[in-house]
């Protein structure tokens, strides 16, 4: 097997990956039996399959994402929330409610679920609703950088809500709600989020996160 | 002006380089903080800002397209830009250019992940010393692989041509408007195609088999450094030192 990049290199586009005929997962596209990365970011090499995540990114929704949002239109029919997406996303309400969830207004930020992309737009799960979120600090992030915030089984999520004892509502889309007892922990959660953004790219993370959280 | 020798009697040229050498070229990547994607670069006498917004909702809707993203590529040189004040507003050779330009980027990205919605880059020259097309489309695709878009590859731009009798690489303002061809081309090392080919003035067959070689080596030596400038944007991170 002939290695075309080294461990943790950071590829670029056009870059060859592979020629074995392996699939192209995310990231990467494929030309008869050569993969090429198509996007900035760190190889993830598979027997079967090869991908990049990459390092920046649009936010490419996919049925089961949780989100989070904020509601740009109400309407008898459907709720519109804005993901930071090309496409608001649409919540149909049930034709028994005939009315929104209630006390839904513009401007509300609110957690949901993705049911469904496609042709016809963009949808959220009417089963699962949305919730509205009373209070908090909404913070930005680099969609692909979620994961990462999220950890490996959610090791780095837990860390920050136990070292800071805030509640985070973390959205696929890249909003993140930190809300928790006082204005200093939440600024602690936020600053520890923005070191999870400057090094997503690096290792041992959470355990810089678990240091400067204890510091703080 | 008198018209100056292009070529001295040692072979080299006005600003002492060799035929086939580039001037000097400097990247960064990731320089303005408010667009998905930046970019700056210095080629020779030429510096140009690129930046990315995007993929976002298409405005006017009516112009989305159903089936894949609409870019748009603004190519406008500043008023302090050239020697004589240019006015504001974009000219129609600028026109022209984003147009150029936009077609040859259109090729390299994959406009079809993102249906109904529009990708914005704006290339903005702040220095004209010549090669502000392929000095645009460089920064251009380096500014689009920083927003994270995919793209089959990066696009690298330069030109060749043809002075005092000699073909020639990367022709500056000089060289350009006293030479006898300009060649402005972009080329895809990975596809190994031209996506952007002008050619202003005349070359004999082997004339034009030479300038097109020269511009090759040119385009995969940019490519490099345009790989570099993503990776090191990235790898100058260090950790926090202990205290």
């Amino acid at each position: 097997m002939t290695i075309y990049f080294k461990e943790k290199e950071i590829v670029t586009p056009g870059q060859l990956l592979s020629d074995e005929g392996q699939k192209p997962g995310e990231g990467t596209y494929a030309e008869g039996k050569n993969i090429f990365a198509a996007q900035t970011g760190l190889v993830v090499p598979g027997k079967t399959i090869i991908s990049v995540i990459p390092i920046r990114g649009p936010y490419v929704p996919k049925p089961g994402d949780d989100i989070v949002g904020v509601v740009v239109d109400t309407r008898p029919g459907a709720v519109e929330v804005d993901i930071g997406h090309q496409n608001t996303a649409t919540m149909k309400v049930s034709p028994r409610l005939r009315r929104p969830p209630a006390d839904t207004k513009l401007g509300d930020v609110v957690i949901g679920k993705i049911s469904y992309r496609g042709l016809k737009g963009l949808f959220l799960d009417e089963r699962e609703g949305i919730t509205k979120i009373r209070k908090g600090l909404l913070v930005t992030l680099t969609p692909t950088k979620i994961p990462r915030l999220i950890g490996r089984k959610g090791s780095m999520i837990s860390v920050i809500k136990r070292e800071t004892g805030c509640q985070l509502h973390v959205g696929r889309n890249g909003l993140i709600v930190v809300s928790g007892g006082s204005p200093s922990k939440e600024l602690a959660a936020v600053s520890a989020i923005r070191l999870i953004e400057e090094g997503a790219h690096t290792s041992g993370l959470t355990d810089r996160v678990t240091e400067y959280l204890k510091k703080a | 002006m008198k018209e100056p020798v292009l070529i001295k009697p040692d072979g080299t040229r006005l600003d002492g380089r060799k035929p086939d050498e580039l001037r000097p070229i400097k990247m960064e990547v990731g320089v303005l903080e408010k667009s998905d994607g930046s970019a700056y670069l210095e080629h020779g006498g030429t510096r140009v800002f690129a930046a990315v917004f995007g993929p976002k909702e298409m405005h006017p809707k009516h112009l989305a397209l159903p089936s894949r993203a609409v870019l748009r590529l603004r190519y406008h040189m500043a008023s302090f830009s050239v020697e004589d004040r240019k006015t504001l507003g974009m000219t129609r050779r600028e026109i022209e250019l984003s147009k150029v330009i936009r077609e040859a980027l259109e090729s390299v990205i994959f406009l079809e992940e993102f249906p109904r919605s529009s990708i914005d880059v704006f290339a903005e020259i702040v220095q004209a010393d010549g090669g502000t097309r392929c000095a645009a489309i460089t920064a251009s695709s380096l500014a689009l692989a920083d927003a994270g878009i995919p793209m089959l590859d990066l696009l690298p731009g330069v030109a060749s041509g043809k002075i005092g009798g000699k073909v020639v690489l990367d022709l500056s303002e000089l060289e350009d408007k006293y030479g006898e061809a300009d060649m402005p081309v972009a080329i895809s090392p990975r596809l190994d195609a031209a996506l952007l080919f002008q050619l202003n003035g005349r070359l004999s067959l082997k004339e034009f088999d030479e300038a097109w070689e020269l511009a090759r080596q040119g385009c995969s030596k940019i490519y490099e450094m345009q790989r570099n400038a993503l990776k090191n944007r990235y790898e100058t991170y260090k950790p926090e030192e202990e205290t």
